[in-house]
């Protein structure tokens, strides 16, 4: 079978052999003959049946068969490791492992703030929950749009679930005479934006405004609120394109007079 | 969270108003959006129901009749795949039949959009919203 094998794969056997020197050499990193030998003498009583090899790599050999039985290695804490520069012999004994470096004593902001930072990189939408006076408030009439099409969703923002990654909004509207609420991660890809409709006339002067939900309270459809503003967003863009094209026109004239000045 | 004894709304115009979840189909825990159930209606929709004609609500269905439904909208919250989440004002259902049709030949009101992924494609396009 084995000849077969080889007539098959006839570098069969030199991958083995490669894969046997790769293992010795993650289980020896660095030896020495020289170390080898100047520190087995050093060393203090070794239990019976255990011999030394290189550093503290121990191996047992069975009395039997000659063979070894199992090895393990001895490894010290990086704190002895650091402080073991006063005694020769330790320093000796001790396998040189990376200084480990503690983690910070709370992790989750830092990986939170990281987070943020890729999803949101402009930080857009961080500013425009933040606690400030600009940044949109409860009470406030918003509009979110999807990435993948369908219509956007308005309503009244009732809530602002801050969870760093995870802050979430809770928007609240009647759509063919039925409440509906929709939460949406604010730092979510699919919501393709965000916007101000119209802002609260006064401030809350609670964080959760649940009352909104009871029929005293209840503001109904913003759908009228959020058609105006639509109308009034586009006149003034149109208006802008306007003067932007009336603008563009003249410095085009300009600089086909200049060009017709200079061919004379 | 449409379990026994649940009390919902039709909208539809197969002439129940009112009917009661009497068994939710093919699962134990409770019904969500596009989960088929089977209620009791308990309520008909009057000759002056509102926002349907007089042609359309010819009336199917009697109260005590027992049919099969399909929940379009539930006071739970129902969470989506993108991290958002849908709730409604109301429990509201659409009757059909055992195959699986439509009953009334109309949905008026707002319908959830897990109607798509449990594939009921005909009660959507009867719909004329969807959140």
């Amino acid at each position: 079978m084995n000849t077969a094998l080889l007539v098959r794969r006839p570098l069969g056997c030199l991958k083995a052999s490669l894969r046997q020197t790769r293992q010795q050499n993650r289980v020896f990193p660095n030896r020495h003959m020289a170390t080898a030998t100047a520190t087995a003498s050093k060393r203090g009583p070794i239990p019976s049946g255990v011999s030394i090899d290189d550093h503290n790599f121990y191996r047992i050999i069975d009395p039997k068969t000659k063979k070894t039985r199992t090895a393990f290695a001895v490894y010290t804490p990086p704190e002895t490791t650091s402080h073991s520069s006063t005694t020769t012999t330790t320093k000796k004994r001790s396998l040189t492992l990376p200084k480990l470096i503690s983690p910070p004593a709370d992790p989750l902001p830092a990986l939170h703030a990281q987070q943020i930072k890729r999803m949101d990189p402009t930080g857009a939408r961080t500013a425009l929950f933040a606690k400030t006076r600009t940044a949109a408030r409860v009470g406030d009439i918003l509009m979110v749009t999807h990435r993948r099409g369908g219509e956007p969703f308005a309503g009244v923002l009732l809530s602002i679930r801050r969870a760093g990654i995870d802050t979430a909004i809770l928007l609240r509207n009647h759509l063919a005479k039925v409440g509906v609420e929709m939460w949406y991660k604010i730092y979510n890809k699919n919501v393709a934006g965000i916007e101000i409709v119209k802002r609260a006339k006064k401030r809350a002067r609670r964080a959760r405004l649940t009352y909104m939900r009871k029929p005293k309270h209840d503001m109904g459809s913003v759908s009228e609120v959020v058609l105006a503003w639509r109308k009034m967003r586009r006149v003034v863009a149109t208006s802008k394109a306007a003067s932007k094209a009336k603008v563009d026109a003249k410095a085009k004239k300009a600089g086909k007079a200049a060009g017709a000045k200079k061919a004379k | 969270m449409i379990q026994l004894k649940s009390m919902l709304n039709c909208i539809d115009n197969s002439g129940a108003a009112m009917v009661e979840c009497v068994m939710v189909v093919g699962q134990k825990k409770h019904a969500s959006i596009g989960d088929r159930i089977v209620v009791v209606v308990q309520k008909q929709r009057g000759a002056a129901a509102e926002g349907m004609s007089a042609a359309s609500t010819a009336v199917k269905v009697k109260r005590g009749d027992i049919r099969h439904a399909v929940v379009v909208r539930t006071r739970q919250m129902v969470s989506r795949r993108d991290g958002s989440v849908v709730r409604f004002d109301d429990n509201a259902c659409v009757l059909i039949n055992k195959a699986g049709d439509p009953v009334g030949t109309r949905v008026n009101g707002i319908v959830g959009q897990e109607l798509r992924k449990k594939k009921w494609s005909k009660i959507l396009s009867m719909a004329p919203m969807q959140a």
